[in-house]
């Protein structure tokens, strides 16, 4: 059996799931202060009726790590950079306690400027005087080439052993240096307070008797265990609106382009899916602001929901976005978007005469009637979603594109069906559907979507691989991982593809996910002559490979 | 806060062929260096997807032979669709200026197209002026080529027309393709003095080109009062460059760029792949979007390497004098133009296509107007591998009178149903926005 859990800013939803069918599944309201306590309280009214034993594995999507990252309330981490010539240094500048050193690599991983150790000798005395205890190394170009990286950490291990060190080609390896910056600082100073979670979960687990495989849930949608979590605490942020999207690709279980929307009380979480795969975010996870190398899906946030309320100011009808109560219909004092729904389409949620109460009372002295009313409400929720999702086609259709091919095919996003989920998509999605003159689901099971994409969610993993025969090596951008590369002129793409290829099955064998290896795809493929002269110097090659967000091998659906 | 569009299409399938200078590598590490840098996240940029330019945009500049798909390729369309997509972002003032980081070039490419000349087909920047002329209006705008090599083709596609200011600066053409780009070339009767030269001896440095920027190019610029300035961005002047043999550096160029404050760049040439582009495109968009770039050099630059001679200064300074000379004094020699020839003015040349070993004989006829740049007839014969082509060739200015417009227009059916020796007649009606070609041979009549 499984169990899926979403520890959710809100609301924490669990399932525990078997074949084809939801067992059980929990909501309860999310203690902030207490995510462990509010995760064991769900796990306990889950395994009521079954023994730990007999699970064999737990998926978690918890909010920690954003929460810390919102919250500034992650360790203290000094920032040891080398950002060589380029942008002003100022650029790099980000966060408190940034120090900056000589040392430069470029594009080709050449060294063309050394580090000076008496600088960085000096830099760290300074960190440790400061009592600070985490220090993140990046250097411009240091996935091409990690020497100076790894010599800094190799000067402040040895002299200050206390200190813990993470560096950038390690952490982040794709292009973008102040990406790479984010991305490392953001892991270092959310490490310590993640593996204490970790801890107690799994203290909590072993006096459940539950012995499975426990993974958390990536913003990517896919998962990663429990233990290689420690060092990459920040490909959890935003776990909540993947497993949202997983779910909702899990009960649609279809190959069309749609549109996820997860609409709670207060939110309205949107997704593309382009032939039922999920879209990412083309700059990465945006945390804070700052672009990151975190791979996470493309999600637009509306403050929309079910519980929004209505109000007039001014003559004006205004849906606002801040919640003050859930809807009148369940008792609630405003009228909300919800109970709008319910009185225009005799919906029969909760009690629909208190819904017809507040909105008459909204409307007393005004002059709308009723019927106009709603149907102005109905207007506006549905602009803001429309115009929501139309900019989402539109930025999707307007990424950049640096190929002929690319750019003489274009891109049209045409959408097939809207998929709802989330507590308040009953009233709305099918409202909004008819309007976009599209099909739509609210699949079974949707309101704990979430859970239940998590707890099916299988691993993920991507790797990029540079390599330049010219100057004889490569580098991947996952984990520092970097090689020499004894090619002759003969190498060819389909060499650099079977060594990637060779590398993501070894990754994937140390990450227990060697059974999805052999699903690997190809997603990028480019191939450079480097021409010297006129003759041919070498080749470089960019291969990108992934294990794409997808399900275990036991999910089949859930029984209708 | 300045806000800089920025269309980068590096064309990473396209190549001239796979060991050309102009192929997939070029922008490979440009590429590495401004996304590595990540100042495509910084608030000040925003990147742009570019489109293929229309058919129609290119016929409002060339008379491509036998027709616009015989000169180009798919990339040409993107790589001037760029320059379009920038345009529209900077006029409508979501950004306050832009840059083309495109490949494939085109300011060799001439009114008429028969082949590719100097990595050339089709000329992004006049496609460009066109368009923004055509779409919003503009009239005056002047472009400052900072190439290495002369823009012959820009200057020879605004060669008569008085309201663009076409600049070049580059290598003396005695020493560098295309040879051309003197002093005495200073644009048609009508238009004298709006096409200014500037050659420079070989290994010219930063201090010259600064010179020249400072004491002649910024105050014609202040005279002529352009409504914008477009940089024909070549990156080939610099110290590294394979091709040509100057000195100037990534520093040189953003200074340049801050100075001169185009409101729109297009990259041309510069082919010094690794030393080159990765900085110098570097500091002309920190320049644009007002980064500081104090902090940019290229791994082996030193300041004290290169030093201006005495003697090229010399030569710099009488250079600027004259050129200010002439373009203050265009007025009175076009005047005395319209004297010497009332009705006409003709000429003849041989153009050379060096990519494809074409030798094209032009003559062209220009209606002396006294409203307005006056139409050109323009003939032209060109011997490719396979055939001989002769074509005539109508051009109606953009801003040209109804009289000229109209005399056009009947040329053109004339053309059209008398016997005669060209394989295409072609009309370039730029005032109604129309593009006609016939295929006597065919009566085939096509219009863009």
């Amino acid at each position: 059996m499984l169990i899926g859990i979403d520890v959710g800013g809100t609301f924490t939803d669990g399932v525990l799931f078997n074949g084809q069918t939801v067992i059980t599944a929990v909501k309860h309201p999310t203690d902030n202060r207490d995510l462990k306590a509010t995760l064991l309280k769900v796990l306990d009214k889950l395994l009521t009726e079954v023994k730990g034993e007999d699970i064999h594995r737990i998926v978690l999507s918890t909010t920690l790590v954003t929460n810390l990252l919102a919250t500034e309330s992650g360790e203290r981490t000094a920032l040891l950079l080398l950002p060589g010539p380029g942008l002003p240094l100022d650029t790099y500048r980000l966060f408190a306690d940034t120090y900056f050193l000589k040392g430069n690599i470029d594009f080709k991983g050449r060294k063309t400027e050394a580090v000076d150790w008496h600088e960085v000798e000096k830099a760290v005395e300074e960190i440790n005087s400061l009592g600070i205890k985490k220090i993140a190394v990046v250097g411009k170009f240091s996935n091409r080439n990690s020497v100076y990286e790894k010599e800094v950490r190799k000067i402040i291990v040895d002299r200050y052993p206390q200190i813990e060190v993470a560096i950038g080609s390690e952490t982040a390896g794709q292009l973008n240096y102040l990406r790479r910056i984010v991305t490392t600082y953001y892991s270092v100073m959310t490490q310590s307070a993640w593996k204490e979670f970790v801890g107690e979960i799994e203290t909590a687990l072993e006096e459940r008797e539950i012995r499975s495989e426990v993974d958390v849930l990536k913003a990517d949608g896919g998962t990663m265990p429990l233990h290689l979590s420690l060092s990459k605490p920040c490909e959890t942020v935003f776990s909540g609106p993947a497993a949202s999207t997983m779910g909702a690709v899990a009960l649609a279980m279809d190959t069309k382009n749609s549109v996820v929307i997860d609409i709670g009380g207060t939110t309205a979480d949107i997704s593309l899916l382009i032939d039922g795969h999920p879209l990412y975010a083309s700059k990465g996870a945006r945390i804070k602001g700052h672009y990151t190398h975190i791979n996470a899906f493309s999600v637009f946030s509306l403050p929309l929901g079910g519980d929004s309320p209505i109000v007039i100011t001014n003559g004006k009808i205004s849906v606002e976005s801040r919640r003050r109560d859930k809807a009148a219909c369940f008792g609630g004092d405003y009228a909300t978007v919800t109970d709008v729904f319910n009185y225009k389409y005799a919906l029969g949620i909760g009690d629909p005469s208190h819904s017809t109460e507040k909105i008459s009372r909204i409307i007393d002295g005004s002059d709308w009637d009723i019927e106009k009313f709603c149907s102005d409400v109905e207007d506006i929720v549905v602009d803001r979603l429309r115009k929501a999702i139309q900019s989402m086609f539109q930025e999707w259709e307007n990424e950049p594109a640096y190929r002929v091919w690319e750019v003489v095919h274009g891109r049209k996003f045409i959408v097939q069906e809207i998929i709802g989920i989330g507590a308040a998509s009953a009233a709305i999605i099918p409202v909004l559907a008819r309007r976009m003159n599209v099909d739509y689901i609210i699949p079974k099971h949707a309101a704990v979507a979430n859970a239940l994409g998590a707890c099916v969610a299988r691993p993920t993993l991507a790797l990029k691989v540079h390599l330049d025969t010219q100057n004889g090596y490569f580098v991947i951008d996952q984990d520092g991982i970097s090689g020499s590369l004894q090619a002759g002129r003969s190498f060819q793409i389909q060499d650099a593809k079977e060594l990637a290829q060779k590398y993501l099955t070894e990754m994937a064998n140390t990450r227990g996910m060697d059974q999805y290896s052999g699903e690997a795809e190809f997603y990028l493929e480019e191939q450079f002559n480097v021409i010297r002269g006129w003759n041919t110097a070498g080749k470089i090659f960019d291969i990108g490979i992934q294990i794409a967000p997808g399900f275990i091998k036991e999910y089949q659906g859930v029984r209708k | 806060m300045k806000h800089t569009g920025l269309v980068f299409f590096p064309a990473f399938d396209w190549a001239i062929s796979p060991t050309h200078p102009e192929r997939e590598e070029r922008l490979l590490y440009t590429r590495d260096q401004i996304f590595e840098e990540g100042i495509m996240d910084l608030p000040q940029i925003r990147e742009y997807k570019t489109r293929m330019a229309e058919r129609k945009d290119i016929a409002r500049v060339h008379f491509c032979v036998p027709d616009i798909d015989a000169q180009i390729t798919e990339a040409h369309l993107v790589s001037a669709g760029s320059s379009l997509v920038i345009a529209d972002a900077v006029i409508k003032g979501e950004v306050d200026n832009g840059f083309a980081l495109v490949r494939p070039p085109g300011h060799h490419a001439m009114t008429v197209a028969h082949g590719n000349r100097g990595f050339c087909n089709i000329n992004n920047e006049a496609i460009m002026v066109e368009y923004l002329r055509k779409k919003y209006g503009l009239r005056k705008i002047a472009i400052v080529d900072t190439d290495v090599h002369h823009g012959d083709g820009t200057q020879e596609i605004f060669w008569h027309d008085p309201d663009i200011l076409f600049i070049s600066f580059h290598q003396d053409g005695r020493t560098l393709y295309p040879g051309t780009g003197f002093i005495e070339e200073l644009g048609g009767p009508l238009a004298h003095g709006s096409t200014i030269n500037i050659p420079l001896p070989p290994r010219t440095t930063d201090e010259g080109i600064h010179y020249v920027l400072d004491n002649l190019v910024l105050p014609i610029l202040a005279e002529f009062k352009p409504e914008l300035v477009v940089n024909s961005a070549g990156q080939d002047n610099h110290y590294s460059d394979p091709l040509a043999n100057m000195c100037f550096s990534a520093q040189g160029y953003a200074v340049l760029n801050s100075k001169l404050a185009p409101d729109i760049a297009v990259l041309e040439g510069g082919y010094s792949v690794e030393s080159a582009l990765p900085y110098v495109n570097m500091g002309i968009i920190m320049a644009m979007a007002g980064i500081d770039y104090s902090n940019l050099r290229e791994p082996d630059y030193s300041a004290a390497q290169f030093k201006e001679s005495p003697g090229n200064m010399e030569y710099i300074e009488k250079l600027v004098q004259t050129q200010l000379r002439n373009f203050r004094h265009r007025d009175d020699i076009i005047n005395q133009n319209r004297l010497k020839h009332p009705q006409t003015y003709s000429y003849h040349k041989k153009i050379f296509y060096d990519m494809d070993g074409i030798h094209e004989e032009q003559s062209t006829q220009l209606h002396m107007c006294e409203n307005c740049a006056g139409y050109r007839i323009i003939t032209s014969s060109a011997q490719n591998r396979w055939n001989l082509n002769r074509v005539f060739c109508l051009s109606v200015p953009t801003y040209g009178c109804p009289e000229c417009q109209k005399e056009a227009q009947r040329h053109y059916i004339e053309m059209c149903n008398k016997p005669n020796n060209y394989n295409y007649i072609y009309l370039q009606d730029r005032v109604k926005d129309v593009y006609k070609c016939m295929e006597p041979a065919r009566s085939l009549e096509t219009v863009l």
